[in-house]
């Protein structure tokens, strides 16, 4: 993997904690450290429904992949990929179609690192890293990986990463530039906190975040609604995540999952 | 309870505690494998939970609830403490991995900043500039070289811990004291100045200052950088060096190279338009009222083109003895040039001699980015010659097609011999149909070179002065093989056609050519017909005549049915015309007139034939026009697939179908 020096990394605290390994605690996994379960003890007394919450979303971004490969998707560029913890997008998708191909993307350094440790022997799969909020150069280190063929539709991932992206870095014109980027009938998954459900718990997470290296912004569904310009939503559109093509009889409350779910085909 | 029930009331108690990436059928199927395994080995059973994922932290929990009923104790009990073993396990080899990225993470992170260590270095080290680090208390941190050389010193570590005022010029201390102490409290980013320095030897030097302030992690300014440009006379001589090695030194304008790598800068999209001017008959000045005039003379054209140049905001340069040239942006090439002769042609008095200009100018409008600077200036000189050639004061623009078209018939041209010297030109024979019966008439020999008609062929051949050699060769050659098929098949053998290009037609030997080629062969006279290309009898050469005296059949070739054409009928020996137009399609006015054109023809006495005629439509077509025969309807055949064709064909050669 090429080094990029045209960048000085901020460096690498494990004193600090992260949300991609907030979200692998919760997820029950190992790939975490002090600080880490720290916070997110904090963030189960704000949200008690955390851990389902991050079990729905899991199960939401396999769904959202399997919906994807049904409709011909075979390369998919997952932004924000945290630490990949079990049920990967390559591992999904390749179970469907053994030639799907995937990019992943993430920032931090760690998150970074043990990406590259699993995906190394992967010749489908590769990540790289810039910050999923400037696409430019997310899609021209993607294109460099010469992993994905931006002629043909591509599946865009962005489950439960955007709650993380402030106003400040416009949101629609990320997706847009995202959108602009891919060919018609290409797809936008899409997961996200929201205040719309439960407000309280809502808030308590809001502030949880707020002094994390991964502040928090819950939008509401017109909002989210409003991302995505220049797609159709595929049925049944924003809702809450455990509604979204739930598999067999669903058995979560949905009002209790906290986080909207939609996918969108590009016009 | 059964056991598909029990496992999937298994799997709905499992999934609500933890993420399975699994479909609902597939963990189905996997915890009724267990069921089964379960009484056996409970421990299998704890891996496999443990290997789906099935490790929220009441999935034991549930597990127990869910088999409690169905299973005993001790297995349950054995189940629980494989499940709390695999658990810890897969925790361990969980934080090993993270372990081993945070190590490799570091070594990243550590990797990065050395290489950009690295980079800064170099830049640092290699700089023509002199770069210094200070404190914001003005003490050097760091120093380079090149800012040591232009204060007198050797090394930029002699500036280390130094204090950077005491370079000032005491005139400039206290004014530059206070920008950086601004620049130090955050309150500009940075600033320029040009100022002096003191060497160590106490002599002045001017420098140019371009000052910035580094931030700490914490974005507190930390540091001040400042760049140092050396603007002394020395300096300053090297810039005037530079200067004369890219300007002309009569006129003072750009010279050739200089302009150059102006118009490389400029392929980046933008709209350029390129000017190559050559004064017309400026050697007549020069000649006539000496160099010296013609000097002053060149330098008023300078200035004239510089006004017009500054106006445009286009560059001018002096790029030959009395050949100049200009790029435009966005320009109206008509109008420029207009400007361009109304600017020369105002008369001017030098050493009392009225002179009055002009110029012949070939433009490049709006190239291709993707052209290099080299093969915009050759075309604008291509459209210079081509502007000249017209007369004085005129222009041509370059046209990219004409230039790709000209190079390509050059580069053929120009590898033509080597390929007839390497026998790449090869002789076929292609037959001659009579519309009438159907019959073959003859066989045409025809030269062949790579994807080349013979008509090409012998145009090119032409222009090289090949052609003659090469027809000689083609005449000797097909007369003998004609005289081999005569003696190997008597009257099956087909008779022999040669078209003449342009050249041979009108060369002067052309018919002691054709008497030694028919009696070193012993082809029989009767056996040859010779076509000749029309423009020789139009041009009153008298081989048809000669030839025909010699009791050789010749055709007109190249035949276009003009009244010039027809005239020569009247008083040229021909047996045949020889036309390549195109078919007349039947209903078409055409038809008609060509209809009435071979009626005109025979009533000459003269037979009417076509060539490039390819498929039998276009022959029928001839045919209802009244043609007499065609040529190019069956593919050409070399000498030795002719031979096996009439060895194997109870008629003559190729049969038409």
């Amino acid at each position: 993997m090429a080094e990029q020096a045209g960048r000085i990394p901020e460096g690498v605290d494990t004193g600090r904690p992260s949300a991609a390994r907030l979200y692998d605690y919760l997820l029950g996994g190992g790939h975490n450290f002090a600080a880490d379960r720290a916070l997110a003890e904090r963030f189960l007394r704000a949200q008690p429904n955390a851990r389902t919450i991050a079990r729905l979303n899991r199960a939401f971004l396999r769904r959202a992949v399997l919906f994807m490969v049904d409709n011909g998707i075979r390369q998919f560029l997952d932004l924000g990929s945290g630490i990949p913890t079990v049920g990967n997008v390559h591992e999904i998708a390749r179970r469907a179609d053994p030639r799907a191909r995937v990019v992943y993307v993430d920032f931090e350094e760690v998150a970074v690192a043990h990406s590259r440790l699993i995906l190394e022997d992967d010749p489908q799969a590769e990540i790289v890293q810039e910050d999923m909020t400037r696409p430019e150069e997310v899609l021209a280190a993607t294109r460099e990986t010469g992993l994905l063929d931006f002629s043909e539709p591509v599946g865009v991932l962005a489950v439960g990463v955007f709650h993380f992206v402030p106003p400040e870095a416009d949101p629609r014109a990320v997706v847009a530039a995202y959108r602009d980027a891919v060919p018609g009938g290409s797809h936008l998954a899409f997961s996200q906190f929201t205040g719309d459900l439960q407000p309280a718990e809502m808030a308590g997470i809001v502030e949880v975040m707020k002094k994390s290296q991964n502040p928090m912004f819950p939008r509401t569904r017109a909002e989210i609604e409003g991302l995505f310009a220049g797609f159709d939503l595929v049925e049944p559109g924003v809702v809450p995540l455990p509604l979204w093509r739930p598999e067999g009889q669903n058995t979560d409350d949905p009002d209790r999952a906290g986080i909207y779910a939609a996918v969108g085909r590009k016009i | 309870m059964t056991p598909p029930e029990l496992a999937t009331r298994w799997m709905h108690a499992l999934t609500s505690t933890a993420y399975i990436p699994l479909s609902h059928a597939e963990i189905q199927q996997e915890l009724r494998d267990a069921l089964a395994q379960l009484p056996s080995s409970p421990e299998s059973v704890a891996n496999r939970l443990v290997s789906l994922h099935a490790t929220g932290p009441d999935s034991l929990r549930v597990t127990i609830e869910v088999l409690a009923p169905t299973f005993e104790l001790p297995i349950l009990a054995r189940l629980s403490s494989a499940y709390a073993h695999a658990m810890r396990l897969d925790a361990f080899d969980q934080q090993e991995q993270i372990k081993v990225a945070i190590v490799r993470a570091k070594q990243r992170v550590e990797r990065t900043l050395k290489v950009s260590q690295a980079r800064f270095r170099e830049v640092f080290d290699s700089a023509a500039l002199g770069i210094v680090i200070t404190d914001l208390s003005g003490r050097c941190v760091e120093a380079n070289d090149a800012l040591a050389r232009i204060v007198g010193l050797s090394r930029g570590a002699d500036l280390h811990d130094r204090d950077l005022r005491e370079l000032y010029h005491p005139d400039d201390s206290e004014r530059l004291d206070a920008a950086y102490r601004r620049v130090g409290a955050g309150l500009v980013n940075g600033f320029r100045d040009q100022r002096k320095l003191v060497r160590a030897d106490g002599e002045p030097v001017w420098v140019h200052l371009v000052v910035s302030v580094l931030r700490d992690a914490d974005g507190e300014p930390a540091h001040h950088v400042t760049m140092v440009e050396d603007m002394s006379e020395l300096h300053l001589l090297q810039r005037s060096l530079d200067h004369q090695l890219l300007h002309d030194s009569l006129t003072g304008l750009s010279n050739r190279q200089h302009f150059v790598t102006q118009v490389e800068r400029r392929l980046d999209g933008t709209p350029i338009t390129l000017y190559h001017l050559g004064l017309d008959a400026f050697s007549v000045v020069n000649n006539g009222l000496g160099h010296d005039t013609g000097d002053k003379l060149l330098k008023i054209v300078a200035n004239r083109l510089g006004e017009l140049a500054e106006r445009k905001r286009a560059v001018l340069a002096r790029i030959g003895g009395d050949e100049f040239a200009l790029m435009t942006t966005s320009d109206t090439v008509t109008s420029t040039v207009e400007e361009i002769q109304q600017a020369l042609g105002e008369a001017t008095f030098v050493d009392d001699h009225g002179i009055a200009l002009s110029a012949s100018i070939g433009v490049v409008d709006r190239p291709p980015s993707f052209a290099t600077a080299a093969e915009l200036m050759r075309c604008a000189n291509t459209a210079l010659r081509q502007a000249k050639a017209r007369g004085k004061r005129q222009w041509a623009l370059h046209d990219p097609h004409d230039d790709a078209r000209r190079r390509g018939r050059y580069a053929l041209a120009a590898s033509m011999p080597g390929a007839w010297e390497h026998g790449e030109l090869k002789i076929v024979y292609a037959p001659i149909h009579l519309l009438e019966t159907r019959e073959v008439l003859g066989a045409v020999a025809r030269l062949h070179w790579d994807d080349l008609s013979h008509n090409d062929t012998m145009a090119l051949a032409d222009s090289t002065g090949l052609s003659l050699p090469i027809g000689r060769w083609l005449l000797r050659e097909a007369c003998a093989q004609a005289a081999r098929w005569v003696e190997e098949f008597g009257a099956k053998a087909p008779s022999l056609h040669i078209a003449l290009g342009a050249l041979q037609s009108r060369d002067e030997d052309l018919v002691a050519d054709v008497k030694r080629a028919l009696d070193e062969s012993g082809l029989p006279p009767e056996r040859l017909r010779i076509a000749l290309d029309v423009s020789s009898v139009l041009a009153g050469d008298d081989n048809a005549v000669v030839l025909h005296d010699n009791g050789i059949v010749t055709a007109l070739d190249g035949f276009r049915g003009g009244h010039d054409e027809l005239a020569v009928l009247a008083e040229v020996p021909v047996r045949t015309v020889i036309t390549r137009a195109p078919a007349p399609g039947r209903e078409t006015p055409l038809h008609q007139a060509m209809r009435g054109l071979i009626t005109t023809v025979h009533g000459f006495g003269v037979r009417f034939a076509a060539d490039e005629v390819h498929t039998c439509a276009e022959a029928d077509d001839w045919h209802a026009a009244g043609a007499d025969g065609v040529i190019g309807l069956l593919p050409a055949l070399t000498a030795a697939e002719v031979t096996e064709l009439l060895a194997t064909a109870a008629s003559p050669p190729p049969a038409a179908s």
